[in-house]
């Protein structure tokens, strides 16, 4: 297929394929208060748990030479929150609203979103998969194909709109989740969570981040997140939305050409917010030269 | 949260170390108020990964520029350092809550860097008395005005901690004491404040930050009310009794 900048998910067109990723913009509210909005297609907020969370006790970020270490724990006000004062501040925002659902139990997640119903704000929910499953000792749901089935048949039970179910890259086998999530009704699949990752003090021998390894977001990154959209793409018929290493204008094509409708900016934006545009213009650049 | 190229006028080292940057950027310096931060772009690429936040240091209204000044520790404050003069870097700010100065008699406590936003506070509010305290006399970051001096070792001032500045001082004459440093000295002097002036007490904290403008969570300080502040939209400078100083641990948080 030809490259091009134009986008469309879920019956939706776009001027182009970007999106905010999760954690990496909050709810959206500081960047529209800044104007900066404008050149995105959607954005995701940060993952809404049913109840407020506090989140991991700091450190919760570590920067490595390579790339950026965060374990923020799903510190959010919980969705009745996020339903009365977060969602309405969005409602006039330039692009679409996805709201990120993570749980700690699949009850949970069926809980979260039967809350979020009641805002008319969002298009649809982004599922976030890569969280500890505490009723199974911890392990991320996400790693097991059999789990990511269970909370795609639960979530669509609970909506009529269209969602992604967004998938890690730690332990499973991503494509036979990808099916899975295909099988039970999901709409998209978003490849993919950050990368398990650590930093240590050589000096006293302890981790930086307080719960000792956290999620790797890196550039460094997009050669792995390209071989996976690569991967879910030729076996899926939904579309897959791509997230990890994006920095250029120039990695967004390259993740399209590997199979992704959409395309996810996240770390590049905590860096420097303007990246939105900054890419979309490179993007521009490029095609035009092609 | 505006963004924008800032030149560096100028670069030297204060001491081995102990690096000064200035900055032109005259709408930044307009909107400036002591105790706000930066976040610096430390390089063009995209590595590292995240900005480095550096409080702003002193200000010059008339030039349009502003200094930081920092410890080169890793990579991002060593990519810094080397900077020459007609470099262009992308600089955020000004960001965060800055110190309320409508009090007149000001305390200013500093531990090691922790006194790099003095000069910019000093020179906002009517009358300052400073006390410094660091390792060596390398280490003081020098305010500009008068200041007393502990030092560890004993090489600038009395020998022993900041702390120990304190003692004999009528802390009820002052309106208002700032205290900036490690979270040790910060946790003693706030101790050291008797329980009713506790209120007149404010701190400017560090914590490591993704963003620095309220996207990530990733910048937690316990909060006395239970849960976390966010160093970088509730702070960094916030009131003693804002913060959990028995969950605040012993290092950076
Ligand atoms: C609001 C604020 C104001 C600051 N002002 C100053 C200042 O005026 N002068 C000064 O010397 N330092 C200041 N710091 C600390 C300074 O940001 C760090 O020393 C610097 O980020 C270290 O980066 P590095 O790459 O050289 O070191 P590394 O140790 O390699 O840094 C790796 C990671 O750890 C983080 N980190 C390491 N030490 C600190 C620290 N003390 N505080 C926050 N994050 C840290 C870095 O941001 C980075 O994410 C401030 C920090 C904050 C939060
Ligand atoms: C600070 C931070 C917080 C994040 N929080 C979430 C989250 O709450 N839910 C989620 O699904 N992904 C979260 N992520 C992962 C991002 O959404 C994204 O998938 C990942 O960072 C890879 O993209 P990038 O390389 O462009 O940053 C977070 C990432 C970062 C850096
Ligand atoms: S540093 Fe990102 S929220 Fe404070």
């Amino acid at each position: 297929m030809k490259p091009r900048i134009e986008a469309s998910l879920w019956g939706r067109d776009f001027g182009n394929p970007l999106m905010l990723a999760s954690g990496t913009c909050g709810y959206g509210t500081e960047l529209l208060e800044a104007g900066l909005l404008g050149d995105a297609a959607a954005l995701v907020t940060k993952a809404t748990t049913a109840r407020p969370r506090e989140g991991n006790a700091p450190p919760r970020i570590a920067d490595t030479r390579f790339g950026l270490l965060n374990s923020i724990g799903l510190a959010n006000p919980g969705a009745e929150q996020v339903v009365e004062s977060l969602l309405p501040e969005m409602a006039f925002a330039p692009c679409a609203v996805i709201v990120n659902v993570a749980g700690e139990t699949l009850e949970e997640y069926r809980r979260v979103v039967g809350i979020l119903e009641r805002s008319e704000v969002h298009v649809g929910y982004e599922i976030n998969v890569s969280c500890p499953n505490v009723s199974a000792g911890g392990m991320a749901f996400g790693t097991d194909p059999a789990c990511v089935a269970e909370i795609t048949r639960l979530v669509r039970s609970s909506t009529g709109r269209p969602f992604s179910v967004k998938l890690t890259p730690n332990g499973g086998d991503i494509v036979e989740a990808a099916k899975m999530a295909e099988g039970e009704g999901a709409d998209a699949v978003t490849v993919c969570n950050t990368f398990l990752g650590m930093k240590l003090d050589w000096r006293t021998g302890r981790p930086v981040l307080s719960r000792g390894a956290g999620g790797y977001s890196s550039p460094a990154l997009l050669p792995l997140v390209t071989a996976r959209v690569w991967q879910v793409a030729s076996a899926v018929g939904i579309p897959v939305i791509a997230s990890g290493g994006v920095w250029w204008g120039e990695d967004v094509l390259e993740l399209r050409a590997a199979g992704a409708s959409m395309v996810q900016l996240g770390t590049a934006v905590l860096r420097r917010p303007s990246r939105i545009s900054e890419i979309l213009l490179e993007m521009r650049t490029l095609l035009e030269g092609s | 949260m505006k963004d924008r190229d800032c030149r560096v006028e100028s670069c030297s080292f204060e001491c081995p170390g102990i690096c000064r940057i200035g900055f032109s950027c005259p709408a930044l310096v307009e909107e400036a108020g002591p105790g706000q931060f930066v976040m610096v772009e430390v390089s063009d690429g995209p590595l590292p990964a995240a900005r480095r936040p550096f409080t702003l240091s002193s200000v010059s209204k008339s030039k349009g520029i502003f200094e930081i000044v920092f410890e080169v520790k890793g990579p991002g404050t060593s990519s810094l350092a080397s900077s020459a003069p007609g470099r262009s870097c992308r600089v955020m700010g000004p960001l965060g809550r800055g110190y309320e100065t409508s009090a007149d008699r000001w305390l200013l406590v500093g531990g090691g860097l922790g006194a790099a936003g003095f000069p910019f506070l000093a020179a906002s509010v009517r009358s300052a008395r400073v006390l410094l305290g660091a390792s060596c006399s390398d280490a003081l970051v020098r305010t500009g005005g008068e200041a007393e001096y502990a030092t560890e070792d004993g090489s600038a001032g009395r020998r022993g901690l900041v702390t120990d500045l304190l003692d004999g001082l009528d802390l009820a004459s002052f309106d208002a004491i700032a205290v900036c440093g490690p979270t040790p000295m910060m946790k003693a002097v706030v101790e050291a404040v008797p329980d009713d002036l506790r209120p007149r007490v404010q701190v400017s904290l560090e914590s490591r930050m993704g963003c620095g403008w309220g996207a990530c969570g990733g910048c937690a300080i316990p909060a006395s009310a239970g849960g976390y502040l966010k160093c970088c939209v509730d702070g960094p400078v916030v009131t003693a009794q804002a913060v959990d100083w028995s969950r605040m641990g012993g290092g950076l948080v």
